[in-house]
């Protein structure tokens, strides 16, 4: 049956792939099919098409194989996987349809059918909705470390003075890492005042401000200062929207006159050399 | 046995220096020496380093805590230093801010600003 279903879409490629395409355009909102050329449409339909053809020579060997090929070269397709499903559901509905009017698929016969088509597809949507998790999962892996990379590196600018920046949004998991690469970071470079600047942080609500405060908290208790900079004006709207008490908090709006605060507090300042 | 913490005089300073971890017996005798011995002294300041311990439990914090507020009642101001990165992350996480206390990096410090202190 399956050999039979496989000659007759291949002798009837053309007309599926027409109908086919018809089906999707209706249907998706996918860009696809609006911003391709008619020729990239046409080779990638084919391409599909005899991807699914090949997945009905069930020839039990071979069949993982194939199946993961399958679903590997769909996924790189780089269509969305909502679509892929479309695809997949409006293909079988067309040769479904056409088998029905050529009348190969009849009362009797049609249970049996329905079998095939069912055996059919359910690996083929299994396998894809795997490959995509898996490309997934190691793309969210693979951002998160850049992530890790990215976060949080203590920078002495002067004796005694050193300057965290935030770059980025801060979640619980980095707001521990931050925390414990400020701590050592103090102990390590001896500073006595630490500035946290937030330019780049993009959004401060209470959880975030609830980690800066505690982060601020335990560099009092290992001995050193801290200065929250970089506050934007929205920034501070919402800080103060929130009703978040930063009152403990020396806080300025640049790093500038952070680092002049912290060389005050070192009894130190900055001198313009006069020129002679 | 019975290990007591010694405290150490340095002019009008006293100089505490924990080397092991404390259990609550011998945290509440410290607390008891440590204020007898101020009483003999006089001594105008305290310093608690804390380099060596990398655990504090609530008990030990607490009492710590209990130690600088009778010693600012006794008249005497307390810096605690060298408090590990990992003992500031046990305490925040505990909730235990030590809200009012002096810290510094480490003994050297430590005594600077309480000098400081001491002289404002």
């Amino acid at each position: 049956m399956n050999k039979l279903m496989a000659t007759f879409i291949q002798d009837n490629l053309e007309e599926i792939i027409s109908r086919w395409q018809e089906l999707m355009k209706d249907d998706s909102e996918e860009r696809f099919f609006q911003i391709m050329s008619q020729d990239v449409i046409d080779k990638t339909s084919r391409e599909f098409a005899e991807l699914m053809i090949s997945n009905l020579y069930e020839g039990e060997t071979n069949y993982e194989n194939r199946l993961k090929d399958f679903t590997n070269k769909v996924v790189r397709f780089g269509w969305s996987i909502s679509f892929v499903m479309k695809a997949i559901t409006h293909f079988t509905t067309v040769v479904y349809t056409m088998l029905e009017e050529n009348g190969t698929i009849r009362e009797e016969n049609m249970k049996e059918y329905v079998m095939t088509f069912a055996a059919w597809i359910t690996p083929m949507r299994d396998g894809i909705v795997e490959t995509y998790a898996k490309t997934w999962e190691r793309t969210v892996q693979l951002q998160k470390i850049a992530l890790q990379e990215l976060s949080a590196s203590l920078i002495p600018v002067f004796d005694k003075i050193s300057v965290m920046p935030l770059v980025g949004t801060i979640d619980t998991e980095r707001a521990k890492l931050i925390m414990e690469n400020l701590l050592e970071g103090v102990v390590k470079h001896r500073a006595e005042v630490v500035l946290l600047d937030i330019t780049g942080v993009p959004v401060v609500d209470t959880m975030v401000a609830h980690h800066i405060i505690q982060a601020a908290d335990a560099v009092r208790l290992v001995g050193a200062k801290c200065m929250l900079v970089g506050i934007r004006p929205e920034i501070a709207q919402t800080i103060v929207t929130l009703g978040i008490n930063l009152k403990d908090f020396t806080t300025t709006s640049t790093l500038q006159r952070g680092v002049e605060q912290a060389l005050a507090w070192t009894n130190r300042q900055i001198v313009e050399v006069e020129e002679d | 046995m019975n290990l007591r913490i010694p405290i150490l005089k340095l002019k009008d300073v006293l100089i505490v220096s924990i080397q092991w971890e404390l259990d609550d017996q011998t945290a509440l005798q410290f607390q008891e020496d440590l204020l007898t011995k101020m009483h003999e002294t006089s001594a105008r300041g305290v310093v608690i380093d804390l380099t060596p311990i990398d655990f504090i439990d609530s008990f030990i914090a607490k009492v710590l805590g209990d130690v600088i507020a009778m010693s600012g009642l006794m008249g005497a101001k307390v810096v605690i230093t060298g408090i590990q990165p990992a003992v500031a992350i046990t305490l925040i996480e505990l909730g235990i801010r030590l809200e009012d206390v002096m810290t510094a990096l480490d003994l050297e410090n430590g005594l600077e600003k309480l000098q400081q202190e001491l002289e404002a």
